[in-house]
């Protein structure tokens, strides 16, 4: 019973970590508008962490230029099990315009394995809503698998 | 025979109805109540007013990470620590008529309980060896003293008040200021009162560590401060922590000013304290929360030693005069 609690606890109170592989901001100011009056992810249990140790889902901006993609998979690492790992915009999952790039070491899932892809440049705050709450179904089954 | 019955009664006291159980029930719920509030305020839907409960329990199944760096004894017991301070302060605060232990100068015993939970706050923070907690934990200790002053003034002004009616000087007893409430009504309706309850209001999201004097953990800052290092089970506690350290202080305000006859019924006697913390979350911190912006730690400092110090005096000064 204690098991199944926590197992559906996990799915309704996904916090949220955010890192910024070299990102042009427009996908971060986006992800902030996910949590104002207008779109209130909290209603879903979202909350943004400050630590990556707090954190359940971890959302990565930015082309993963090769500058972060040392520190990007640090604090990756820092994040305790069940975790998920969202991309969010199109340049961690293709490169966007920056593909090629001698300073872009990109796409992130070449790296850690990615959970979910929100694509768009920027993508719609119902695009990302959608993709996070589908991110905190990934994270419940996650918790059912373990132990 | 007796001594066992009596021995199951405390233990009761202590696991179940003013203890455990019903810290961790109660204090969740007002925990809920109050993000729903705030939410509200800022005219979003909210999460739900289970939420707390939801995030204690994720808490519970994720891996817990001890950094290298951390001292692994200190860091993994500091939370248990402010935790049972917590529910020993909540044995001591009077439920109308009922008290689980009273006592000659149980004032003074909870002042000093306060301090445990902050103070194993700042030992946890210390031992996780991270320099974010450094910044952190002298924030902490700044906001400790800021509100340490005007609270111990509010204390001592209900005491003179109580005191000289029932002649005998200071009352530092919460038993005997609850039988004072019953007998004479409630002390806010005291002219002399007024200021300190205001005070008390005031000091209630500076001692929860609530917007907008939460400078030690400004997550937005410095990454939550103390708590920066932990993850799963003992950051759920310092959350717990978090959500009874709201109640006893709102059934301390409930206990010390809104006392009264009550039902004499206990379940509704309790049920009528929790609405009536309620009603002090939303005051004191809800509403607070939603309309301030974070204060840096010299503003908070000085706004607890000028302003709120203030009312608390003028209410003693009014007390020491008997009005």
């Amino acid at each position: 019973m204690f098991k199944k609690l926590i197992e559906e606890s996990t799915g309704k109170s996904p916090w949220l970590f955010h890192i910024n592989a070299g990102s042009c901001n427009g996908c971060d100011i986006e992800l902030v508008s996910v949590l104002t009056p207008r779109y209130d992810a909290e209603r879903l249990g979202f909350k943004l962490a400050g630590s990556p140790r707090h954190a359940d889902i971890v959302v990565v901006t930015g082309p993963v230029t090769k500058q972060s993609l040392p520190r990007v998979l640090r604090a990756i690492s820092q994040v305790p099990e069940p975790r998920c790992i969202v991309t969010m915009g199109s340049c961690p999952q293709s490169g966007n315009v920056f593909r090629g790039s001698y300073s872009v070491a990109g796409p992130l899932s070449k790296y850690v394995h990615v959970d979910v892809d929100v694509a768009g440049c920027a993508p719609k705050p119902e695009a990302v809503i959608d993709g996070l709450a589908l991110a905190a179904q990934i994270l419940k089954e996650k918790r059912g698998q373990m132990k | 025979m007796t001594i066992v019955i009596g021995a199951l009664q405390y233990l009761g006291y202590v696991l179940i109805f003013p203890g455990f159980l019903f810290c961790f029930l109660a204090g969740m719920l007002l925990c809920g109540i109050d993000r729903k509030l705030v939410a509200k305020m800022q005219k979003r839907v909210g999460p739900p007013v289970l939420q707390p409960f939801y995030d204690f329990f994720k808490l519970c199944g994720k891996e817990t990470i001890v950094p290298a760096a951390a001292e692994r004894i200190t860091f993994m017991l500091a939370p248990l620590v402010g935790l049972a301070a917590l529910v020993v302060i909540q044995l001591f605060i009077p439920v109308f008529g009922f008290t689980a232990f009273s006592g000659m100068a149980d004032i003074i015993v909870i002042l000093y309980l306060l301090l445990i939970p902050a103070l194993a706050i700042i030992l946890g923070g210390a031992a996780s060896g991270s320099p974010y907690a450094g910044v952190g934990l002298s924030r902490e200790m700044v906001t400790i003293i800021s509100c340490e002053l005007p609270l111990v003034l509010v204390l001592l002004a209900v005491a003179k008040t109580v005191g000289d009616e029932m002649g005998t000087g200071l009352c530092f007893s919460l038993s005997s200021i609850a039988q004072y409430q019953m007998l004479n009504g409630s002390l806010i309706t005291k002219i002399s009162m007024v200021p300190a309850a205001v005070a008390l209001l005031l000091i209630i999201p500076g001692e929860t560590g609530n917007h907008p004097f939460d400078a030690a953990e400004a997550e937005t800052e410095i990454c939550e401060g103390m708590l920066a290092e932990y993850s799963g089970a003992p950051l759920g506690v310092f959350k717990l922590s978090h959500a009874v350290k709201m109640l006893t202080l709102t059934s301390l305000f409930v206990a010390l000013f809104l006392g009264g006859l009550g039902t004499g019924i206990l379940p509704l006697d309790v049920l009528l304290m929790f609405l009536l913390c309620a009603v002090i979350t939303a005051v004191a911190i809800s509403f607070v929360h939603a309309v301030t912006a974070r204060l840096r730690i010299e503003q908070i400092f000085k706004y607890y030693w000028t302003v709120v110090s203030a009312l608390a005096l003028i209410s003693l000064v009014l007390a020491w005069y008997g009005l």
